[in-house]
């Protein structure tokens, strides 16, 4: 068995960033590298300021009470104005606020670093691409001139299966589920980790809002989180319960 | 809302033969060239669970035609020497993962499909250790 993989166009790199792969995959011929260097720069900008594992980050500081959210990084006060716009659009079911009151934004953070990336390619002059952290991307143009980007939406059961095929030109794709890193998502309202949903994937025009969508969804439960995908301006949705039942938003655009 | 289940990927079996050989021919107009070389990606860490490293074999076929030169890359191997596998789960993911996310390498190559959206997982870590082993082809 043979499988070609010959000259694909453009530029690929991979590397480690705020505990993740980021995989980006540039399609266009033209010179990607210094546009790359300063994605991945910028990537470990990020993580630098907004991590809770690092005790320097900005987030540490606030959550120590050594700086003020009002004095923080203009980028550190857009994300999280973001992340209480968006606790009031999922109706607190995403909520950056721990318990004990401190806060992590991580659940709108790679998102919206990833929606970042996308505007320093975008500003290399670069038309065709793929960055992906963590199963979550941003794809935009063409792999090859013939051919739409094609995504995989993985079965949460059945790892050698995928649940749906996703087409797109210019999408955000966001995947939120209990299956691979344990029940790493819970209901906010009651501290439970959330039953009878097996994933939720959030496709719309930002990653950052997609993964946070995802992400409420998939805690509302299999009642009223599809209900919830189905009124969301702008983006669209598949949900996959335990049952196997998969619901999809009518525009969900898969093949 | 529909009800349904689309199954599209099929679990392709992964009997690769492992090309060392070189092998070098010549015409009177064209030269073929043919060199099939190991590249071993970086250990990608799979969460807490221990470390994954791909290797594949690439065959380099170097067409000089006149002043011409065409150069075409396959992966003709795609093992994983270095497996997760100090945890159950590890067991669990050696034993059912990665046989078939082998497969779902090979079938993105096919440009069937060209990224995978789900969960965090060792698919990640294998991607991105395939990934280096691929550009340290590309390089060569």
């Amino acid at each position: 068995m043979t499988v070609t993989i010959q000259e694909l166009p453009g530029t690929r790199r991979v590397e480690h960033v705020m505990g993740l792969p980021i995989v980006v995959d540039v399609r266009d011929d033209d010179e990607a590298g210094p546009a790359l260097d300063r994605l991945f720069d910028w990537l470990r900008w990020v993580d630098a300021t907004f991590s809770t594992f690092k005790e320097n980050s900005e987030i540490s500081r606030i959550n120590r009470g050594e700086l003020r959210r009002d004095d923080a990084h203009l980028d550190v006060r857009r994300v999280l104005d973001r992340c209480d716009q968006l606790r009031d659009e999922t109706r607190g079911y995403f909520d950056m606020r721990a318990p004990d009151g401190s806060i992590d934004p991580a659940g709108l953070v790679k998102g919206w670093a990833i929606d970042r990336t996308a505007a320093i390619l975008d500003d290399a002059g670069l038309r065709n691409y793929a960055v992906s952290g963590g199963g979550d991307m941003r794809v935009l143009g063409r792999p090859v001139p013939e051919l739409t980007w094609r995504v995989g939406i993985q079965h949460p059961l059945d790892r050698q299966q995928v649940a749906a095929v996703v087409e797109a030109t210019d999408l955000a794709i966001a995947t939120s589920g209990a299956y691979a890193r344990g029940d790493h998502v819970w209901n906010p309202h009651s501290g439970l980790p959330p039953s009878g949903v097996l994933s939720v994937t959030i496709v719309g025009p930002e990653l950052g809002t997609a993964d946070a969508y995802a992400t409420a969804a998939f805690a509302m439960g299999p009642e009223r989180g599809p209900q919830w995908t189905a009124r969301l301006a702008g983006y669209e949705a598949m949900t996959i319960l335990a049952d196997e039942t998969v619901f999809k938003t009518g525009g969900f655009p898969d093949e | 809302m529909r009800k349904s289940i689309i199954v599209l990927i099929t679990v392709a079996a992964l009997a690769l033969p492992v090309v060392d050989a070189t092998a070098a021919t010549l015409t009177t107009t064209s030269k073929k060239i043919v060199v099939s070389k190991r590249f071993t990606g970086s250990v990608a860490s799979v969460d807490r669970w221990g470390s994954l490293r791909v290797t594949i074999v690439v065959r380099k076929t170097t067409t000089i035609t006149g002043t011409k030169k065409k150069v075409t890359r396959k992966i003709t191997a795609v093992s994983v020497p270095v497996y997760p596998n100090h945890t159950d789960r590890s067991i669990y993911i050696n034993q059912t993962a990665l046989p078939i996310l082998k497969a779902e390498t090979l079938r993105a190559q096919s440009a069937n499909i060209n990224m995978v959206s789900g969960a965090t997982d060792s698919s990640d870590a294998f991607a991105q250790s395939l990934q280096s082993a691929i550009l340290k082809a590309k390089r060569s």
